[in-house]
């Protein structure tokens, strides 16, 4: 299932790129237009989280929110050009649940949307991925395949989850990398090299050989 | 106030009473006083003049030395004429009236300026809070559109947002009061928060980052702490080496726990070491690189101040090390347990 997210933002270009951003990461993602009907709009739209704007033509976000949590304890996430200790308390005590400030860094605007929404919307079973066949086991990092599993380092498991994420297109290497940072993972290219060896030794061993394709100058791809 | 200068003011009246001795003693003479007789009322008139002169003289002093202590003493000294009595003396209450005179005056200037810089100081903050939207508009369009030369814009823009930043809280350095929420803070999370800003400029440049597990808690404002890593990781960039690196950990010392920021860059020499906080100060270093403003550390350590958070550098020709210390604050753990 897809969660659905409501941008309430009134700059245009923010907008459209908060929309593009968010159903790239497979979100469903809406913007509201009309910034004197957004309690009409969220409820008609229905999402599972809310990224609000504290600055805004008519209502403030602060006077939306409280509004908003009338009816519904949805996920609402303040993102504000104004860092200031007061708005931030503004924000936490009206029930927002997170408070982000621009320039913010989309990794974690991701991240925080993530783990509220996991937060707020419990899933059951551990999160697995799979690809012809091989079984990503995210919260023990070990992958699968035929019954055989081969223990994952961190570095490893982020690796493969980014390529699990990404199957059938290709990955350059700048994007791995970039995605490691966001994870907190500082390795550079040699790095990443040498990680990618020993994915394939281990893939290889529990009988998945050429899992991993190398395209010339580009990346890689499942 | 000098006795001398004090008889030197008095002159005409010595002169005038040496007159009147003159004319007395004259007139006495020619009506055929004896010289004893007479000299003996010029003894008494020169006495009673004396003693007249110097208990003016002392209580005169008295009363000034008083007067200036008190003005010494002040810290805003142009408030004396609020506190002084007003003076009995006609003379006197003529320049208490000038000095009333003058500090209105001064009061009226003081407030137009603190009036002006306080209206300049809130256009700095709404200009910067507004370039913040196309600033998170160009992040978000180069982010959604990766190539190479999207990253180094995205570079480019960490940079942009560190000058804002910069010029944000050094407009607010002044009144840290008004923007400061002290809490437990993990220095793990706001160093892995300040590498993320960071992120593109640090692997533009191939820095080596390595962060030590740490599981350390201080208790201070997150925001500025990030301000400040910030700062001390362009610095790190700006002067670095090739094949640069950036070490960050954590030693516990007693009642303070250290955070360093270790480089392995060009280093600072040792001569320029004790000046590098000061304001507009670039050193050497500040030859090599063009970049060097003087601000960042002097602004760092302002705000380290203020947060009352220690901050020492200490470099050799291998590199740099920024030590932010944070007292562990007992205090604080029993009132929250």
């Amino acid at each position: 299932m897809k969660y659905k997210i409501l941008i309430v933002e009134d700059d245009f270009t923010i907008q459209t790129q908060l929309k593009n951003l968010l159903t790239g990461n497979r979100y469903e993602a809406e913007a509201a237009t009309d910034f004197n009907a957004v309690i009409e709009q969220v409820k008609a739209f229905e999402p599972h989280l809310i990224l609000l704007d504290i600055k805004l033509p008519g209502n403030d976000g602060f006077a939306i929110c409280s509004q908003i949590r009338v009816f519904s304890d949805v996920p609402i996430i303040f993102v504000t050009s104004s860092n200031t200790d007061m708005d931030e308390l503004n924000s936490i005590m009206l029930g927002g649940d997170a408070f982000i400030t621009k320039p913010y860094n989309t990794a974690i605007l991701l991240a925080k949307i993530a783990s509220l929404l996991r937060r707020a919307y419990p899933s059951e079973q551990g999160e697995t991925l799979t690809w012809k066949n091989a079984v990503l086991h995210l919260e023990s990092s070990v992958i699968e395949y035929q019954n055989q599993k081969a223990e994952l380092t961190k570095n490893e498991a982020k690796i493969l989850y980014y390529l699990f994420k990404h199957a059938g297109k290709i990955c350059p290497r700048n994007d791995i990398v970039d995605f490691l940072w966001d994870n907190q993972l500082y390795v550079d290219d040699n790095a990443l090299s040498v990680n990618m060896t020993r994915i394939r030794d281990k893939l290889a061993s529990i009988g998945l050989t050429d899992f991993i394709k190398t395209k010339h100058r580009q990346g890689y791809t499942l | 106030m000098s006795g001398k200068q004090y008889l030197k003011n008095q002159l005409p009246v010595v002169f005038i009473n040496l007159l009147g001795i003159l004319a007395l003693s004259l007139f006495l003479l020619a009506g055929g006083s004896s010289v004893q007789s007479i000299l003996f009322i010029s003894a008494v008139w020169v006495f009673t003049v004396i003693c007249w002169m110097a208990a003016t003289c002392l209580s005169r002093k008295k009363y000034l030395e008083k007067l200036l202590a008190m003005t010494e003493q002040l810290e805003e000294r142009y408030l004396i004429a609020e506190l002084m009595a007003v003076p009995e003396k006609a003379d006197d209450q003529v320049f208490y009236r000038i000095l009333k005179m003058a500090e209105k005056s001064m009061l009226e200037k003081i407030g137009g300026i603190q009036r002006e810089r306080k209206e300049y100081r809130e256009y700095i903050e709404q200009w910067i809070h507004e370039v913040k939207t196309p600033i998170t508009a160009m992040k978000l369009l180069c982010e959604n559109n990766r190539l190479d030369f999207t990253r180094d814009l995205l570079a480019e823009l960490e940079k942009v947002t560190r000058f804002t930043e910069q010029a944000l809280y050094y407009a607010r350095s002044e009144h840290t009061e008004k923007d400061y929420a002290v809490r437990e803070i993990r220095l793990e999370a706001v160093i892995h928060g300040a590498i993320a800003d960071n992120k593109y400029l640090l692997r533009q440049n191939h820095v080596a980052v390595t962060v030590d597990a740490m599981e350390d808690s201080v208790y201070t404002d997150d925001k500025w702490v990030r301000f400040i890593l910030n700062q001390l990781i362009s610095n790190a960039v700006k002067y670095c080496t090739k094949q640069p690196a950036l070490h960050f950990y954590t030693v516990r010392r007693g009642e303070r726990t250290l955070l360093a920021v270790e480089d392995n860059g060009i280093g600072i020499a040792e001569s320029d070491l004790p000046r590098i906080f000061e304001k507009g100060f670039t050193g050497q270093n500040g030859r090599i690189v063009q970049s060097s403003t003087g601000i960042g550390l002097y602004l760092c350590k302002r705000l380290c101040d203020k947060l009352g958070i220690g901050l020492e550098a200490h470099s050799n020709e291998k590199g740099t090390t920024m030590v932010l210390s944070f007292s562990v604050n007992y205090f604080v753990k029993e009132v929250q347990g």
